[in-house]
């Protein structure tokens, strides 16, 4: 095929984002098609993230969106990486529909900030996930290749 | 070509193939057509040896005789497969001389084998992808190309009412003239000048003002979930929603499950939806830059 399966997808995701965002998402970079950079918000008065704006990385393989595209909070001056249980200190993010199981290609890059800001939303847990400074300092494997022991369902 | 007078050799064509082929993904493709044109001429009955020369010559750009291969290749009614090769290859090589109208006829019977492969699990399933990207691309030529033909039409009307405008013209100040009334055809002449001006803004305003009102927006009725591009063969799941049979079929490969609620789902599952396919089709008729938008 002269153009990839995820570069057309991807520019049609590309003008629609210029055009409109929900509330509390915004985009930083989309400079080609491998790598994008978001900002989202919490939108309620959740106090864990209040008055805080994280930066999401969005890495896409040339099957987006048959495969998952690999997606991080990246951690820069003003941007912390989020309290949460399922969320590493080094950025990594444990959510069902982002793996390999859970994916479908009917998601988004909109649709996965809007998940991510509704998983902080929901969050009452002020916490790391279990094992969390092992994980960082061991971990040489890419998200998607991790299988994630959901251990704790209620969060 | 070698002489027809060559004795059949069935073996020997299989050899110069075999041969080609090595040429052919080592990138020597003009060695590669050289060897199964050889081939052919040991073995002029099977169909297969046409469809590779024919690839050979897509890759040299030699889309005129690649044309003729595939042609030949086809009035040997070839089994589905390489009917399904040589229909597509025969629809590259009329796209890349814009050709558009027989190039679209030829895709859209390589699109309908493939659905057979699909259907049937055949290799030719493989496809549907550049398939239906190839077809969406015929339709979008063809538009382009009635629409230079109706911008042109326009632009014929626009010259026929100015030259008529002209004529009133000249006919007005010749009585004028043979009414010695020379000291008025000045003043005929300028509301003329403002007919014309009128005329052509008028042109350009409707102009301008279509283009605008067609606000050139895909609705999303007739957008693919999964590709976001139009769909050309939309298939349903039992949720309710379509999605284009090619890109579907690349979602099941990796994970057989419904893209919307990940129960199990099978190719078998899909049923075609014909009145989403004919609106589809409706809407491209119109809007040929909706491929690319």
């Amino acid at each position: 095929m002269a153009t990839s399966f995820a570069t057309k997808r991807l520019s049609k995701e590309l003008n629609k984002i210029n055009g409109q965002l929900p509330p509390g998402i915004s985009l930083v970079k989309a400079d080609d098609f491998q790598e994008w950079q978001l900002d989202i918000k919490v939108l309620d008065n959740n106090p864990i993230y209040l008055n805080q704006t994280y930066r999401l990385m969005f890495k896409f393989s040339s099957s987006y969106p048959i495969e998952p595209p690999e997606v991080t909070f990246l951690a820069c001056p003003d941007r912390p990486i989020p309290m949460h249980p399922h969320i590493y200190s080094n950025g990594i993010i444990c959510l069902d529909l982002l793996g390999m199981q859970g994916w479908s290609p009917v998601q988004n890059v909109e649709s996965i900030c809007m998940s991510l800001q509704s998983m902080l939303t929901g969050n009452t847990k002020n916490e790391r996930p279990e094992g969390d400074q092992q994980f960082v300092a061991n971990n040489r494997r890419r998200p998607r290749d991790i299988d994630f022991y959901y251990h704790d369902n209620t969060v | 070509m070698a002489g027809q007078d060559i004795p059949t050799d069935p073996a020997k064509a299989l050899e110069y193939k075999e041969k080609g082929n090595k040429c052919f993904q080592a990138g020597d493709y003009a060695g590669a057509e050289e060897l199964y044109s050889q081939a052919i001429s040991y073995d002029p009955k099977n169909s297969l040896l046409y469809t590779n020369r024919s690839l050979a010559l897509l890759k040299l750009h030699r889309f005129a005789l690649a044309i003729t291969l595939s042609q030949q290749c086809i009035s040997l009614s070839p089994p589905p497969s390489i009917s399904l090769k040589a229909h597509f290859q025969l629809a590259q090589a009329q796209i890349a001389l814009h050709h558009p109208s027989e190039a679209l006829e030829s895709a859209k019977i390589a699109h309908a084998l493939c659905v057979e492969e699909v259907i049937v699990g055949g290799k030719g399933a493989n496809n549907i992808g550049p398939i239906t990207e190839l077809v969406l691309r015929c339709k979008k030529e063809l538009w382009e190309v009635r629409e230079e033909e109706r911008l042109r039409g326009r632009g014929g009307l626009l010259s026929e009412l100015i030259a008529g405008l002209e004529r009133d013209r000249e006919a007005y100040v010749y009585v004028l003239r043979g009414e010695g009334k020379e000291n008025e055809v000045e003043k005929v002449e300028e509301r003329y000048r403002g007919k014309i001006e009128e005329l052509r803004r008028t042109f350009e305003l409707a102009g301008y003002n279509a283009q605008e009102a067609k606000k050139r927006k895909v609705p999303d009725w007739c957008l693919d979930d999964i590709t976001f591009s139009v769909m050309l063969d939309p298939v349903v799941t039992k949720t309710g929603q379509s999605y284009d049979r090619s890109s579907i079929m690349e979602h099941l490969k990796r994970s057989p499950t419904d893209p919307l609620t990940r129960e199990p789902l099978r190719v078998e599952d899909l049923r075609p939806n014909l009145a989403l396919k004919a609106a589809c089709e409706e809407f491209l008729e119109e809007n040929g830059w909706a491929v690319d938008w």
